[in-house]
């Protein structure tokens, strides 16, 4: 047994996050740490790691037991971090990220460049991964950088690696590499904590599971012994959630129309969309889909083509002339393009909304109140005050409170970019069906993700992005994994 | 236990007033007995700053920094005696204030929010530039517009309403100092607006995330270009009420690190840098402590150039109390 976690115990001002939970590691296996947002798995991992003290219970550590964990200490005993939002500076070049504190050095402390840039090519030869030691980081690509975090955890000899999920800015080839090094590491005795939301991946690559659920240990097993269906009904508590939910609608005219519509990373769209439509848009990263979102919402410049909202040409390159024709969009990347951390919740839901009517320059609160509480109820939002930081919702609740935020400006067309994002399980299928029946009230709504699953219950259809340009239409009935696969890969046109 | 820790929040969010406490009771002390008048005088020495503080304030919480407001007071103040000198108007003196305010806070803003060149180095060079104005037209302009002065803007005390305007800057409605009642309307009005208006929020919000904000249809460069009017315009305010008090401006030592004071005063009174965070009428607490510290080193009859010392001790004492009271609590708290 490489890690033993016994009958941890932590609060945050007296509230429990985690109620005598249990964690046990091999050596050598990878292990599966499930939960839904909130669930305390990263509240335990940061007690691992040395972030948080924990209040009690037992740590131990290759035999060892370890009372007092700090950060230094757990990077000493080999335990490595590698996080969702990767931490490696991107000013800097590959191989002096990885020496960052630990450089080679004469005895003068004269860098000795060459051989950290020898080291870090073998290491790299090693595990297959193509990388330059001497680029700089900011010229890398998302799925490198995350290798790179890796390589870095095991060239100081990481016996333990967390990996909080680490697939989420992957395509399905730089995945399938990643857990091919997973694999030889884990034959040469590599434990892997591995987190994420991705069933298909956890069945793939884990050996052993846990599932925690509102900070309780429920279960822990050999993933063999049990299904995809097992597992996720452990997460939620419940299976209500995973009914097929989608059911057909009317069509009303046309509201949205781009007519070829060009602009970074995408060209010459078309689509005709229809009130109270969804459309799924969907594609590997980088295809075009998100791009094409962000044009539409005036963060990016169009570079050709027209977009048109109910008969009126929308000006390109002004988020808020968009915003006043009726178009909202719920961005991706929710820490970076949605919170205002310093602002209560009332505050992050009402920004937008102000931007609109800034005309009326004061602010009534109570009317303001009334609309939260509303929307609070509609969308379910768990929070006790609305004077409360952004910061003290989880993942899911943030999101809820965003998208009342985009509600609230009364927006006819929403635009929603991987809404799902680092979103547990009961939380996505409630935004699934507050979706659909927003689309019932009339509301239009694009969304674009990269998990098909989701597009399959909702969309009315999926457009399908290969490299800037929509390959292929599927109507609701076609809409299946390896249907999309097939033509966002190219590999129908190849 | 809410009850408690809504107390605690307060006095967190408020620790400004109990650093002013706590200086005033040093200045009771020291002072041999407080007067009245002594008391409202920390009014009147406190109102330039304060107002200029304002500003700086509201351009921190926007996350950027402006440097040249000191020699932007010399500047504004200098042209604004000439001005009167010209025009023997009050109203106009005024107007002229608020409106070269506002051009000196434009350029800066323009170069900040449209240019996008870093906050630090516009009003560093407009620093030098407005101050090295001031100083330079104050030679070359005819010496009976300075009022008779050499190397000093004056103002001619020969001008009819010379004595109204004077006894705007000196005199008091009942017993209060009227430049005082400026700046508590200043504050009162800019506490409407940052934590009452539209405006407000999104002054804060660019602070607290700018490409949030923007992803909320919020026009950063125009909101920040704004708040660096606003802060010019405040700036203006000051200037006029600095001739109204003194009758003169010297520009080679009017607002001389006044940037500095206003800055000190902002975070004392509890604005982050960063942005995104802080409270108006804290900026109002931090300079008047300041004020009060002036008192109290005249109050014990030390050398006045050990002023500067204290105050920067104060600063890093308060700041270091505000760091460490979290971690101090969070260690012994249960």
């Amino acid at each position: 047994m490489l890690l033993e976690m016994k009958n941890i115990d932590k609060s945050f001002n007296g509230v429990p996050v985690l109620k005598k939970v249990q964690l046990e590691v091999e050596k050598g296996e990878v292990h599966a740490l499930l939960g839904e947002n909130g669930a305390g798995k990263s509240t335990l991992m940061n007690v691992l790691t040395g972030v948080h003290p924990k209040d009690g219970g037992t740590i131990v550590f290759d035999g060892e037991p370890q009372e007092h964990m700090t950060i230094k200490k757990s990077e000493e005993l080999g335990i490595a971090f590698v996080h969702q939002e990767l931490n490696l500076f991107n000013d800097m070049t590959v191989y002096e990220n990885i020496f960052l504190g630990k450089e080679i050095v004469n005895k003068f402390g004269h860098c000795n460049k060459k051989e950290m840039i020898r080291r870090a090519g073998e290491l790299f030869s090693q595990l297959d991964v193509k990388i330059d030691p001497t680029e700089k980081v900011e010229n890398l690509k998302t799925s490198e950088k995350q290798l790179l975090e890796i390589s870095k955890a095991l060239f100081f000899q990481a016996k333990l690696l967390i990996l909080d999920e680490p697939t989420t800015a992957l395509n399905n080839d730089e995945i399938d590499h990643l857990f091919q090094i997973i694999r030889n590491l884990k034959k040469n005795g590599t434990s892997f904590i591995f987190i994420s939301h991705k069933m298909p991946e956890i069945f793939r690559i884990s050996d052993r599971y846990t599932v925690f659920r509102n900070g309780e240990y429920i279960a822990s097993g050999t993933i063999d012994s049990v299904t995809p269906e097992e597992v996720t009904r452990l997460l939620v508590g419940n299976t209500d959630s995973f009914k097929d939910i989608y059911e057909t609608r009317e069509d009303g005219e046309v509201i949205l129309r781009l007519s070829d519509y060009s602009g970074p990373g995408f060209e010459h769209i078309n689509l005709d969309i229809r009130k109270g439509q969804i459309v799924g848009l969907t594609g590997l990263q980088g295809a075009g889909s998100s791009e094409l979102m962000q044009c539409m919402f005036g963060i990016t410049r169009a570079t050709g083509g027209e977009l048109w909202m109910e008969g009126n040409r929308i000006p390109p390159a002004s988020t808020h002339k968009t915003m006043k024709a009726g178009i909202a969009m719920l961005a991706s990347n929710r820490k970076e393009n949605s919170v205002i951390p310093d602002m209560s919740l009332l505050e992050n839901m009402y920004l937008a909304e102000h931007t609109l009517s800034a005309k009326k320059f004061a602010i009534h609160k109570k009317e303001e109140q009334g609309k939260y509480e509303k929307y609070r109820e509609m969308l379910n939002i768990k929070a006790q005050d609305s004077s409360d930081s952004i910061l003290s919702l989880s993942g899911g609740n943030q999101q809820k409170v965003f998208l009342a935020r985009w509600l609230n400006t009364d927006a006819d067309v929403l635009l929603l970019d991987n809404p799902t994002q680092g979103i547990d399980v009961g939380a996505k299928a409630e935004i699934y069906k507050l979706i659909l029946e927003l689309a019932k009230e009339g509301k239009t709504i694009l969304i674009n993700t990269l998990e098909i699953p989701e597009i399959q219950k909702i969309a009315d259809y999926c457009a399908v992005f290969y490299e800037g340009r929509i390959v292929k239409i599927l109507p609701h009935s076609e809409i299946d994994e390896q249907t999309v696969m097939l033509y966002s890969t190219n590999a129908a046109g190849a | 236990m809410s009850k408690k820790n809504s107390f605690t929040k307060a006095i967190s969010q408020y620790s400004f007033v109990l650093v002013f406490i706590a200086i005033f009771i040093v200045y009771a002390i020291t002072s041999h007995g407080l007067t009245w008048n002594g008391v409202m005088n920390i009014f009147r020495h406190s109102a330039v700053i304060g107002i200029i503080g304002i500003g700086m304030g509201m351009v921190c919480i926007t996350g950027e920094i402006d440097l040249s407001v000191g020699s932007m007071l010399a500047l504004i103040s200098g042209f604004a005696v000439v001005i009167y000198n010209m025009t023997g108007s009050i109203l106009v003196t005024l107007l002229f204030c608020l409106a070269f305010g506002a051009v000196c806070g434009l350029i800066n803003g323009v170069l900040v929010g449209y240019v996008r060149m870093p906050a630090f180095i516009v009003t560093l060079a407009t620093m030098l530039i407005y101050r090295s104005f001031a100083q330079y037209f104050c030679q070359r302009i005819p010496k009976d517009l300075l009022g008779g002065g050499s190397s000093v803007y004056r103002m001619s005390n020969s001008i009819e309403s010379y004595q109204t305007f004077y006894n705007f800057g000196n005199g008091k409605i009942a017993t209060v100092p009227i430049v005082g009642l400026v700046l508590i309307l200043v504050v009162v009005i800019f506490t409407y607006v940052t934590t009452s208006t539209k405006f407000g929020k999104k002054v804060y919000a660019i602070g607290s995330n700018e490409k949030g904000a923007s992803m909320n249809g919020i026009n950063v460069n125009l909101m920040k270009t704004m708040v660096f009017i606003i802060t010019g315009c405040l700036v203006g305010v000051g200037a006029f009420l600095w001739i109204a008090m003194n009758a003169s401006s010297d520009p080679a030592t009017t607002g001389k690190s006044n940037e500095m004071y206003a800055i000190a005063s902002a975070v004392l009174g509890g604005i982050s840098m960063s942005g995104g965070r802080g409270k108006i009428l804290g900026i109002l607490f931090g300079a008047m402590s300041y004020t009060v510290i002036d008192k109290i080193i005249v109050a014990l009859k030390m050398d006045s150039l050990i002023n500067d010392a204290i105050k920067g001790i104060i600063l890093l004492v308060v700041i270091l109390i505000q760091l460490a009271g979290p971690k101090l609590k969070e260690k012994f708290g249960h």
